[in-house]
């Protein structure tokens, strides 16, 4: 199976992610959205950064875990190389409130240099056009749409 | 479902009450026959949707450039009332105050050919642009507070621009009522190293030279003549708008919720006018509308340096003078008339250009008996145009026209077409030189992937929604 693969649409960027697991599903969507941002063969692990988001739905942890790394790129020019998820609820009753959908992960990547890196496309949010996780027969899929 | 449309006039198409359930008001697109062939069904299903939402008022507009966006579309006006209505950021769109300005020059096309090439690369060298691109400018936090109330007043208080800039720029170059308190820290983060800073995409720097006038009047009035040479520069809030818009998206999504208002796409996330959460969204967009601002102030204020420096002249000999700034992204309260009754309305542009008559009262004294300047950008290989604002406008768009080309192809499509081609020599055969840091820009942005923006201008000017005054072309290109 692949990971992801990047969809074609006017005017916008997207990738259609895979997994036999939500937590591959969310791994696979970093990897391919980093692949929009960056060609990844020059970046190096030099720095691992963690990474905590919450939220109370699926869709909306999937855009928030994704804009959490489109944060730390526009913002400190960090681009992560290896994902590794510690944590992972999804939608798991552990409070009163209500169902949890949480990500934690540990970024092994660095910082961003002209000089090096060969940027691709400048990814300035995720969406939630379009957006919805699907689970057929095992199978976890979702398709993102980027603003650039 | 495009069946169900019904054609008005030549230049009017109407999506009927029946389009779609829920719809208070009809939606009219600004499309004639050429450009209907291209309306994408989900843009449509978007003009509808925004129809659904409550308190607005006369229908939901989209213009000739339509386009499928985030909830609303992109090329969408859409006014609703401040007691019934709603705000949403969808109807404004990620890059809040992306928009146009336009500076003049005394020079003509055949003084700035000869170094031509010398200026491109000295305004790629002195406007930062492309993927983690950082800005000249540093600000500590509270440089970046004054920035987001003083838009480009900021700029002109550091030595960057004079008081002319400000009075030929829409709102003054700043808009009142931001708050800085409302704006995240990860918004501020974003926004610390990209001030001053040209993004990617569609945005870009260019020079250009009058190519046609229209309006000989209009034009001489404006300061434009032909085979003049003009630079336009199309950029907005870059991350610190898109992180104020994610931010917001998640506070109105909640909100909607709250008040019971039914969304057919989540991206169309709302609160109503008086809510709260509406009057943060407000304060918080203002800030980086005014962002916006003092980015396009700082990146004139470079390319006249840029000039001085190729033409050993100083930016006053050179004639420099801004001609006008437009946003493209904003939401505004404005005052309208409605059925003979004068009615503030919050008047929201997402991908549409102000384009006030006239006489208004928002218009810069030196511009009043002509009518707003209205800047429209087209791809890198045609041209751009400068048009005026009409009655007409008032009366059918809430003051608004178009914004631009519209993309046609993918940018997968695109980087196909464009496999084998060198578009930095094609256009270099025709005499516009381009640079730009991204490998695939070129390609992505090449005029095959946009509509024919001469088609999207001739629409607004039949339709009466602006008229045209002249028409620019590349000569020199900087793209991120």
């Amino acid at each position: 199976m692949k990971p992801y693969e990047f969809l074609d649409i006017s005017g916008d960027a997207g990738i259609r992610s895979f997994g036999n697991t939500a937590l591959e599903l969310f791994l696979n969507a970093a990897h391919g959205m980093y692949n929009l941002i960056m060609d990844m063969e020059s970046v190096e692990k030099s720095e691992t950064i963690e990474v905590s988001v919450t939220h109370e739905s699926a869709e909306g942890l999937l855009v928030a875990w994704l804009n959490e790394l489109i944060f730390l790129f526009d913002a400190h020019g960090f681009i992560g190389k290896e994902i590794i998820i510690n944590d992972f609820f999804f939608g798991k009753d552990i409070t009163s409130s209500g169902p949890v959908y949480s990500i934690s992960a540990s970024l092994s990547g660095e910082h961003f240099d002209p000089g090096r890196h060969h940027g691709k496309l400048l990814l300035k949010a995720a969406t939630y056009h379009n957006l919805n996780i699907r689970n057929e027969d095992g199978r976890w899929t979702a398709e993102i749409i980027f603003d650039i | 479902m495009i069946d169900k449309l019904r054609r008005i006039d030549e230049t009017r198409l109407e999506v009927p009450l029946d389009y779609k359930k829920g719809m208070r008001v009809p939606g009219i697109i600004y499309v004639d026959s050429l450009l209907e062939k291209e309306l994408e069904l989900q843009a449509v299903d978007q003009v509808a949707n925004v129809a659904t939402l409550p308190g607005i008022v006369n229908c939901s507009t989209a213009m000739p450039d339509i386009h499928n966006g985030y909830g609303f579309p992109i090329g969408g006006v859409a006014a609703f009332d401040l007691k019934e209505g709603i705000i949403s950021p969808g109807g404004v769109g990620y890059d809040i105050n992306c928009g146009v300005r336009l500076l003049r020059s005394n020079l003509r096309k055949d003084e700035v050919i000869p170094r031509l090439k010398d200026l491109v690369d000295v305004l790629y060298r002195e406007v930062p642009s492309g993927v983690g691109s950082k800005g000249k400018v540093r600000l500590g936090p509270d440089d970046e507070k004054r920035i987001l109330i003083k838009g480009a007043v900021w700029a002109l208080e550091n030595n960057m621009g004079d008081p002319s800039d400000t009075e030929r720029t829409e709102s003054g170059g700043h808009i009142e009522g931001a708050d800085p308190s409302l704006i995240s820290g990860k918004a501020y983060e974003r926004g610390r190293s990209q001030q001053g800073t040209l993004g990617s995409g569609n945005h870009f720097l260019e020079v250009q030279y009058v190519d046609e006038i229209y309006d000989e009047q209009a034009a001489n009035a404006l300061g434009l003549f032909t085979n003049q040479v003009t630079v336009m520069i199309h950029t907005g809030s870059r991350g610190f708008g898109h992180q104020v818009c994610t931010d917001f998206l998640e506070v109105m999504e909640r909100a909607a919720a709250k008040y019971g208002i039914e969304l057919y796409d989540r991206e169309l996330a709302c609160a109503p006018f008086h809510s709260s959460e509406a009057q943060d969204y407000l304060a918080a967009m203002r800030a980086a509308a005014n962002y916006a601002w003092a980015n396009r102030q700082c990146i004139m204020h470079w390319t006249r340096e840029a000039f001085m420096k190729v033409f050993s002249s100083s930016p006053r000999a050179l004639g420099m003078s801004l001609v006008y700034d437009v946003a493209h992204n904003i939401a505004k309260i404005e005052e309208h008339m409605i059925k003979g009754e004068r009615r503030k309305l919050v008047v929201h542009r997402k991908g549409a250009t102000r384009a006030f008559p006239p006489g208004h009262s928002e218009l810069p004294v030196i511009y009043r008996h002509l009518g707003q300047p209205v800047l429209i950008p087209g791809d890198m290989g045609r041209a751009s145009f400068v048009l005026l604002g009409t009655e007409k406008a008032m009366q059918e768009t809430f003051g608004s026209t178009c914004h631009g080309a519209g993309r046609v192809l993918s940018r997968h499509q695109a980087i196909k077409m464009a496999r084998g081609r060198k578009i930095w020599r094609e256009l270099e055969d025709r005499g516009i030189i381009v640079r730009s840091a991204g490998r695939e820009t070129l390609a992505e942005e090449m005029s095959d992937a946009y509509k024919d923006i001469s088609a999207v201008v001739d629409v607004v000017h039949k339709a009466g929604l602006s008229k045209k005054v002249a028409r620019l072309r590349p000569m020199g290109v900087v793209k991120g």
